[in-house]
């Protein structure tokens, strides 16, 4: 017995070495940022294994998520333009920074400035903001969704979520 | 604000824990002078009186210390009891988050209690040695001891007094169950890995104690600790509470579970840290740890082990499928 329990010690200590190492190894976390996007283009999401950058939910959908890039090439994923909007406030890099949302019209990656944003679509977080490419007269521009976000005037407010839906 | 101090509660625990530390105060005082003064060379009256003084001393600390012991177990019980009082919070984790002092309180409160197992061991081994042979280290350990228990003191009432009973806190459900695809295991584990990694640990610390390898023991028992408590609280307590989406290690405190969480919680963190301590006595001091604080070690962490995989092996026999 006294020359099988060292064997078993070591045999013991070995196992959970690999055990933690291969672990560490395999971990697979969600991708939060991404460097080195100097061209300051789009960059396809990875659904299901990237992490909202505001709101830290998982992206799910690539419908109405938005790209914020910013001059060093650094680039952050948003689940919805509003969280895009409340994490961009207060950046340095507020101003040049490229932001690319994904439209629900057009399915396709646009200038989050050069979109047109619904105000009662569905969306992540429920903020009602869906981005499009094409104008119509429920749209509304990036400056105005903004202020909305901001002073709070979107669906998840009910007294706006009742004048806009009537619920 | 400071509404929760009507609770009987919250008074009879902050009670308590002035009176003890005027108790540990006085007896702090008395240390300091002997701690200074102490000179085994010397076969003075003064050196005389001042082994009675030490006596005293450790008496007053060993009442003291061993009340702590009681108080943290009554900690966890107010705290969890304020959850009827606090909005949002659906056990102790949401009223522990309900201000910036509680998760400082908690670590604090863990760190005196590993504090305080060491000191058993050097007054156990002084008292043993019957000419108080480490009665300086002794000393020294309650000093520092004593700073840590005031700053406890300061935290005890700091985090009583800012609890804000209309301010909605964050149940357990959100602070330990949705994590939105994120893995809240160490290493990357998964909990297979997780499940072997904690059975491999605990034969890892039988092995280490039975050859005596004590560094290998600090480690073992320190990761077998760390590992427990998310083994604890990811896969066993989901039996405990019989629901897979339940994680949390405050719900198991409550009346609903029997208050098993108690003797989890107790078990898990006493043997280990009766085991680390038990190490690094026989280290600091070159003694040999005595075979009933091993067995002691054994048994509260052979018992924890036994608690957790019946509550599986219950939940299986019963319902024929694992959660």
């Amino acid at each position: 017995m006294k020359k099988i329990l060292p064997l078993l010690l070591i045999i013991t200590f070995m196992a959970i070495v690999a055990m933690i190492v291969v672990s560490m190894a395999k971990e697979s976390q969600p991708i939060t940022i991404v460097k080195g996007n100097m061209a300051m283009k789009p960059i396809d999401i990875k659904l299901n294994a990237t992490n909202d950058t505001h709101c830290k939910m998982i992206i799910k959908s690539i419908d109405n998520s938005a790209e914020v890039v910013s001059p060093d090439g650094r680039t952050w994923f948003f689940d919805d333009v509003g969280c895009m909007v409340l994490w961009l406030e207060g950046k340095k890099f507020k101003d040049d920074a490229k932001l690319w949302v994904h439209t629900i019209d057009s399915k396709k990656w646009i200038d989050a400035k050069k979109a047109y944003y619904g105000v009662t679509d569905h969306t992540a977080m429920h903020y009602g903001f869906g981005a499009r490419e094409k104008e119509s007269n429920r749209t509304i521009g990036l400056d105005e969704m903004r202020l909305r976000m901001l002073r709070g005037e979107n669906l998840t407010n009910p007294k706006i979520r009742k004048k806009l839906l009537g619920e | 604000m400071g509404e929760v101090l009507l609770s009987k509660d919250v008074l009879v625990y902050l009670f308590s824990e002035s009176l003890l530390f005027i108790l540990l105060f006085i007896a702090f005082l008395v240390s300091v002078k002997v701690y200074l003064k102490w000179d085994f060379n010397s076969f003075t009256p003064n050196q005389f009186k001042l082994e009675q003084e030490s006596y005293l001393v450790t008496t007053i600390a060993f009442f003291i210390f061993i009340m702590k012991f009681f108080l943290i177990l009554y900690f966890a019980f107010t705290v969890d009891n304020l959850s009827t009082l606090v909005a949002g919070a659906m056990c102790g984790a949401g009223v522990i988050q309900s201000n910036s002092y509680g998760d400082y309180l908690l670590i604090l409160k863990l760190s005196i209690l590993f504090g305080l197992t060491l000191w058993f061991y050097l007054n156990a081994y002084d008292l043993e040695s019957k000419n108080y042979q480490w009665f300086k280290e002794k000393s020294a350990l309650f000093i520092f001891l004593f700073i840590f228990i005031l700053a406890e003191l300061y935290l005890d009432f700091a985090y009583f007094t800012n609890i804000d009973t209309h301010q909605p806190v964050s149940c357990c459900s959100a602070l330990f169950g949705q994590l939105e695809g994120a893995n809240p295991l160490p290493f990357g584990l998964n909990t297979v890995t997780l499940l072997t990694l904690f059975y491999l640990l605990f034969i890892l610390v039988i092995l280490t104690l039975l050859l005596n390898q004590t560094y290998l023991y600090i480690l073992s028992n320190l990761l077998f600790l760390y590992i427990a408590y998310y083994a604890l609280v990811y896969f066993f307590g989901t039996y405990i509470y019989q629901l897979p989406t339940h994680k949390c290690p405050f719900c198991m405190l409550q009346k609903e579970y029997y208050y098993i969480g108690y003797a989890l919680w107790f078990s898990l963190f006493i043997g280990s840290f009766i085991g680390i301590n038990g190490a690094i006595s026989s280290i600091w001091l070159k003694q040999e740890t005595s075979v009933d604080a091993k067995k002691v070690v054994v048994a509260l962490l052979g018992f924890f082990l036994f608690l957790c995989s019946t509550y599986v092996m219950i939940y299986y026999f019963k319902n024929g499928v694992w959660l």
